[in-house]
């Protein structure tokens, strides 16, 4: 989808997690998992927070979560926005992410699922809604 | 402790907007002149100097300035970061430098002009601080720090019942305290209704559930009991010190189990600052909250211990938080009236505590205050720090 009105800041992208960063233009959320203790983590980070080991690689997530909490952000956006907090289903960390959703679509703990923005020919962004689907 | 610490002086600027005309080693000086002349000690008394990040790019290097302009030599001098526990922080190594005979008398001191760089504390332009942020999280943190504060509050009112509401009343009752407090920024009284119809900020915060940042300056002078019982015939004592620092920073993003509407920093530190004091929580007459958005004023006196979960959608009703209830909080006007020069903000709390045990705060005295509490926090409430005061006797 596009959505060129979308109001967002370039992240700081480094070497060691620009995979994160490609994994989003193919439409994919990964995280990072070391390739020495096999400890999955999110958000990726170029060394391993169990064994500080810097061989890492990287596995592909569902893309479900629930929705810990959320806000309209009203302040520095020329448009009200939803901007929320996501536990990711594999229960290894959380997201901060913009929401599709309008406030009144919302509810604590609802399952969620990501899509993602191409908001640039440089950069894709990932971007929350409702998983309104049955689950399988 | 090797040797007990006393607070011996105070001294502190009018909180607000200050111009061009004036700098922030001026503003510094004269809250340091100030505290001097409360604590009736010369310059030469002085051989400790610390303070807080002031954002003039000195490379902590304005330490030099003050001691030049001050004429004194001190062998302590420091300039200490770490977010908003930085005042707390600098307050904590002017204890230990006394405690362990490094100096006998020390000048903590803060002072900045915030209201230039910041509006409500978010930043004035959207990106401004963002390294503050994980890099998955600055796509969308726009708006400074108030997004995850929003979060927290709303989860809250989702865990306890709480509305918006209950937050607004928060807010009036530090505004209430306020207008009796010389320096502080909002003095305007306010009805819930005000908060409630003020522009949204981040939902479920409006303008008026957001502390503003403000310019301030405020000096602090500490000493040796020894020296102290020179000084004054009211010192107070440093009782206890706690810290902790949560895993985490802002939103807890590194597995889903930590919980934004209780904090564990803030639970710890409080626990073990009342250990080293040897008192329970009850003991306390007098507290001071570092709550930057109302929603925190009702979180944190639960995870300090006066009230167990979720039970302050019922006290911050019936009163039990303001003067003449279970624990007067905030009786300055706590950050969201008094204003929120954050390199600053604990200096200005531990002074409205040291006023209440002195038993110099006026129309919001807390009779027979004795023992007081200062919490201050970092990132959103992933570090804190309390310390617990004492009238001497």
């Amino acid at each position: 989808m596009s959505w060129p009105e979308i109001v967002y800041l370039q992240p700081k992208i480094t070497g060691l997690t620009s995979k994160f960063w490609e994994g989003l233009k193919n439409r994919k959320l990964l995280a990072s998992k070391c390739n020495d203790c096999g400890e999955r983590f999110f958000p990726p980070r170029g060394l391993c927070p169990k064994c500080l080991s810097e061989n890492i690689g990287w596995v592909e997530l569902s893309g479900k979560g629930r929705l810990h909490s959320w806000t309209e952000v009203h302040y520095l956006t020329p448009k009200p926005y939803m901007l929320g907090v996501i536990d990711l289903a594999e229960g290894i960390g959380r997201m901060v992410s913009r929401i599709e959703a309008k406030q009144e679509e919302l509810e604590m703990d609802m399952p969620m699922r990501i899509d993602f923005i191409d908001v640039s020919d440089k950069l894709t962004l990932f971007i929350w809604k409702p998983d309104k689907l049955p689950r399988p | 402790m090797t040797r007990r610490v006393a607070i011996v002086g105070y001294g502190c600027l009018k909180i607000g907007k200050y111009g061009a005309d004036v700098s922030e080693n001026e503003m510094a000086i004269k809250a340091i002149k100030l505290a001097l002349e409360d604590a009736g000690i010369s310059r030469g008394d002085v051989d400790g100097l610390i303070t807080t990040p002031n954002y003039l790019l000195t490379l902590g290097l304005q330490l030099s300035v003050i001691s030049e302009h001050l004429r004194v030599t001190p062998r302590v001098a420091a300039e200490i970061s770490c977010g908003g526990i930085a005042g707390g922080l600098a307050l904590k190594h002017a204890i230990n430098e006394i405690m362990l005979g490094y100096a006998d008398v020390v000048v903590c001191y803060g002072s900045v002009k915030e209201s230039i760089r910041f509006k409500n504390i978010a930043m004035i332009e959207p990106g401004m601080g963002l390294e503050i942020y994980d890099p998955t999280v600055q796509p969308y943190a726009v708006a400074g720090v108030i997004w995850a504060y929003a979060c927290s509050g709303r989860r809250y009112m989702y865990e306890y019942g709480a509305t918006e509401e209950h937050f607004a009343v928060a807010c009036v009752r530090d505004r209430d305290n306020a207008r009796h407090n010389n320096w502080a920024a909002f003095t305007t009284p306010i009805t819930v209704d005000d908060v409630l119809k003020s522009p949204v900020m981040c939902s479920p915060l409006k303008l008026l559930d957001c502390s503003a940042a403000r310019d301030g300056a405020a000096a602090i002078i500490l000493s040796s009991e020894e020296k102290a019982r020179e000084i004054t015939d009211t010192p107070i004592y440093v009782a206890g010190v706690g810290e902790h620092h949560d895993s985490s920073s802002f939103i807890p993003t590194d597995g889903c189990d930590k919980s934004i509407t209780t904090f564990v920093a803030t639970r710890e530190a409080a626990q073990r600052a009342l250990r080293m004091a040897k008192i329970s929580v009850d003991d306390v007459d007098v507290a001071e909250l570092y709550a930057p958005f109302s929603p925190q004023e009702l979180m944190l006196p639960e995870d300090i211990g006066w009230f167990k979960k979720g039970e302050m959608v019922r006290a911050i009703m019936d009163g039990s938080t303001e003067i003449g209830g279970k624990i007067p909080i905030n009786t300055d006007g706590g950050l969201l009236s008094r204003g929120h020069p954050a390199m600053v903000t604990p200096l200005y709390e531990t002074i409205s505590i040291v006023r209440q045990l002195r038993g110099e705060a006026g129309k919001v005295q807390v009779d027979g205050a004795g023992i007081g509490l200062v919490h201050c926090e970092g990132g959103m409430l992933n570090n804190c720090m309390v310390f617990i005061f004492k009238r001497g006797d």
